[in-house]
């Protein structure tokens, strides 16, 4: 539904929602339609350098909301499923995989007001927090008591709780405390229909399924997480770190796996492939050296942490890695988020994407290189590069990306190059053992492959979107699941 | 609201600033305007896609996009934070203050900043209020070797402010002069995009400085600092080379240091709310925290966010009218929870602008360096 903005009915349905939040709180200026159309998804940025000497539009909301609680988005909702208008809930609007776009238009749902921390629990542990506040910001507040997430992405600096949650974020430290699912305790949910739900007060019973895991990963297509309770941690009382330089990326790979297999609790590992040593580390740590650079570190207690780096370098000699020391492992820490500024980002005209995948370790060298051969083979025009960046005891996460300097000036030549790259690259990596995605989400941007991720299981989530949101109002478009 | 612009062309510099941050959300937890309105507009990010739209893609300013351009308080706050300004370069106050002129240059400003150009030019400050209200118009001006400028908001507002300066320097035995009918400096122009009319203004100022004779300048108000230090030279403005030129943390600090002025100690727990145009601007930190700490001592505590990670304090967030850009208490009340964090008595502030934006808060009392220094002599 697109609606008419010089029509009474677009001013009848203006004044419903405004009757809602208060006349402030939705916009419909021409200024905030440009820029909410636009995430840190490739297609619509590129879409939109090129549009001067292309007749091309992007699609835009009609209405951005900024409601303050869970009450406001039920009402907005049945609003919203009386007309049969689209709803694309934005947080801090960061996602790579254009989730938060409002490619149907209607109504976009900006979450940041929801931004207050209600209870810190220093006895459980535990922080209730609305979930449009920025990470950043959060962790800033825990701060101050001495207390943390232990949820530290990047993208801290501009995504929201529920954008983590919508789209299972992960951090840097997630080896030893996990992804963003895994620190939920328990979550307030609007159904699309206007409901307001909440799971359990605990996760861990015995009680049915884990209604919080339906909802994390859903991308707004199943409702919108309004207030979570997450686990907190006292901050370490020290954090060290060490880097090393492998013969290759199986070396690195195996000692990845054994620092897990001994049962040590890195806080990080971050393993960089022979090309992104070359590419990136010599970029933003000034470090040139033929090989993969790896990171470990641990954090807690001075005397526990110096005990699990004793045990992890020994791993690293057996492997005869070269050690480089704690002070290059300090600087990997200072400089972490350093990779995703300008200039050491890519950014168009430059085309890229983020391949990240998971697999169990006997796969995951598997994906690494048949995502490689994809782009060696199929695509000359392109690099390759990857990391490791979150390990499991089953597995490593890997961080790939392709980079092409000079993709075709036409915009529509470069969506299909973009795409063709994802295709062949993510269905090798499926062939090989891995999944479309580990931390970003599917969004538009790889919606179209979820069907053939899940096979036969995909009838699952078709038939949960159609029973919770029977007028398909929610996010339109996203994770295969249509309109 | 449409309207026809034809837009003016970016410097390579501001271009690459417009390319870097156009998608670049890096910074959005250290924009203060943000966290007013909610608005991805108002992010560094949101006026990059706005600007791009009309400076690369050829589309028409619109009233909404104008507000947009507005609503930033070019504090620099995004800057500070970049972890890839240094080598970049990139400048996004730059960026705001060349769209504001081309704005102003296609005559597409609000009403509400037309006003406030117009209260500047004709009565000397923006608030709208009469030039014969000033403290300034009260003075005699005499012949001196130092000359005191009070600046806009400390000469209408904070006349508080000027007496404590003034308290300062008879107690130092220092001759000192101000001027009559105080020119504004014409920063507060520069930065609404009225260039030439700032350029003009800073002339006359200039022109009335000479004719003091004096040697040394010393102000009350971060942004004639600036405008002496910086557009002055700049603008090609001729102004005697010799002149010394300090905010009154830097002279007081001096005067500290020099052994010519000695402070009584203070007792409770005193904070610095830096300053966005001395600090992020001119890069002064370290004299006001001299001042404050030879009163101080350990008393002193910094704010978790300080130096040029404080986010803003407001000194352009101007106001005329009392309601243009009033959004100045919001920014103060972010710095107000950091204050009380630390359980600070007193915050001294380094503006008239920040200890507006930072008065009437619980759990502390905002004062001016001048004010603080004044009350421990």
């Amino acid at each position: 539904m697109k609606l008419d903005q010089s029509s009474y009915m677009f001013g009848m349905i203006l004044f419903e929602l405004q009757d809602v939040v208060g006349k402030d709180c939705v916009s419909c200026r021409d200024s905030d339609k440009e820029v909410y159309s636009i995430d840190y998804f490739w297609i619509p940025e590129m879409w939109a350098d090129r549009q001067k000497n292309n007749n091309i539009t992007r699609p835009t909301a009609d209405f951005i909301i900024h409601p303050k609680n869970a009450d406001e988005i039920s009402r907005i909702l049945k609003i919203a499923n009386n007309y049969k208008i689209p709803v694309t809930v934005w947080g801090g609007g960061s996602g790579s995989q254009g989730g938060a776009l409002p490619v149907f238009g209607g109504i976009i749902i900006d979450t940041k007001r929801m931004d207050r921390i209600f209870d810190i629990d220093q006895k459980s542990m535990t922080v209730t927090v609305g979930t449009g506040i920025i990470m950043q910001r959060f962790e800033w507040e825990l701060e101050k008591s001495g207390l943390s997430t232990m949820h530290d992405p990047a993208s801290s600096n501009c995504a929201t709780v529920g954008g983590f949650l919508a789209n299972r974020g992960t951090g840097v430290w997630s080896t030893k405390y996990g992804k963003i699912e895994d620190m939920v305790v328990n979550m307030e949910v609007v159904l699309p229909t206007g409901e307001i739900i909440n799971t359990l007060p605990v996760p861990k019973t015995a009680c049915g399924p884990d209604l919080n895991q339906i909802f994390l990963g859903s991308e707004g297509t199943l409702g919108v997480i309004t207030k979570v309770t997450l686990i907190i941690r006292h901050l370490p009382e020290v954090r060290k770190f060490r880097a090393y330089i492998f013969r290759d990326l199986a070396t690195g790979l195996r000692v990845g796996q054994r620092l897990l297999e001994k049962n040590l609790q890195p806080t990080v590992i971050r393993l960089y492939s022979e090309s992104e040593t070359k590419e990136l580390i010599k970029k933003v740590l000034g470090i040139e050296r033929e090989g993969a650079y790896m990171v470990f570190g641990f954090d807690g207690s001075e005397e526990m942490v110096d005990l699990q780096m004793k045990c992890g370098m020994e791993i690293a000699a057996e492997e005869k890695g070269e050690d480089l020391g704690e002070e290059l492992g300090k600087q990997w820490y200072k400089n972490r988020y350093k990779f995703f500024f300008p200039p050491y980002m890519f950014k168009l005209p430059q085309c890229f994407g983020t391949l990240d995948s998971v697999a169990s370790y006997t796969n995951i060298q598997g994906v690494h290189d048949a995502m490689r051969e994809v782009i060696e083979t199929r695509y000359p025009m392109a690099r390759f590069i990857a990391h490791f960046s979150h390990w499991f005891h089953w597995g490593a996460m890997i961080y790939a990306r392709f980079i092409i300097d000079n993709p075709p000036e036409d915009p529509e030549e470069a969506l299909y190059l973009h795409n063709s790259i994802w295709n062949d690259c993510l269905r090798a990596a499926i062939k090989a053992g891995g999944v479309l995605n580990e931390h970003h989400g599917i969004g538009i941007k790889l919606g179209r492959l979820v069907p053939e991720l899940y096979g036969d299981s995909f009838i699952v989530l078709k038939q949960m979107k159609k029973m919770f949101d029977p007028n398909s109002i929610m996010n339109p478009g996203k994770m295969g699941l249509g309109i | 609201m449409k309207i026809k612009v034809e837009a003016i062309k970016l410097s390579k510099s501001l271009s690459d600033t417009l390319e870097a941050c156009r998608y670049c959300f890096m910074c959005r937890q250290a924009c203060p305007s943000e966290f007013i309105s909610y608005r991805e507009s108002d992010t560094p990010r949101g006026r990059g896609i706005i600007l791009q739209s009309v400076y690369k893609t050829g589309q028409e300013y619109t009233k909404s996009k104008i507000e947009a351009v507005y609503n930033c308080f070019v504090c620099g706050s995004c800057t500070s934070w970049c972890e890839g300004a240094e080598i970049g370069h990139y400048d996004i106050p730059e960026l705001i203050k060349f769209a504001r002129r081309d704005i102003v240059k296609q005559k597409l400003m609000s009403p509400a900043v037309e006003m406030m150009c117009r209260s500047l030019v004709e009565n000397e400050n923006c608030f709208g209020q009469n030039k014969s209200e000033s403290f300034s118009s009260k003075i005699k001006e005499t012949e001196a070797d130092v000359l005191y400028l009070a600046g806009g908001e400390v000469n209408f507002r904070n006349n508080e402010i000027a007496e404590a300066m003034l308290k300062i320097f008879r107690y130092l035995n220092v001759k000192v002069t101000m001027l009559k009918d105080e020119p504004s400096c014409g920063k507060i122009l520069d930065l609404l995009g009225y260039q030439e009319e700032a350029i003009l203004k800073a002339s006359q100022l200039a022109k009335r400085i000479r004719s003091t004779g004096c040697k040394t300048i010393v102000v009350s108000d971060p942004l004639i600092l600036h405008c002496l230090r910086n557009d002055i030279p700049g603008w090609a403005i001729d102004l005697n080379k010799n002149l010394k030129i300090l905010h009154s943390s830097e002279y007081l600090a001096e005067l500290i240091k020099s052994g010519l002025l000695k402070l009584n100690p203070v007792k409770e727990k005193v904070t610095l709310a830096d300053s966005e145009f001395l600090g992020r601007y001119n890069n002064i930190y370290d004299a006001p925290r001299e001042v404050i700490g030879s009163s101080a001592g350990s008393n002193f505590a910094e704010l978790k966010w300080n130096r040029d990670k404080l986010l803003c304090t407001g000194e352009s967030a101007f106001i005329h009218d009392d309601k243009v850009f009033s959004f100045g208490k919001k920014l103060g009340e972010e710095i107000a929870i950091l204050a009380n964090d630390i359980g600070a008595g007193t915050i001294v502030t380094l503006s008239a602008a920040a200890k507006n934006n930072l008065e009437g808060f619980k759990g502390f009392k905002a004062l001016e360096i001048s004010e603080f220094v004044a009350g421990l002599i």
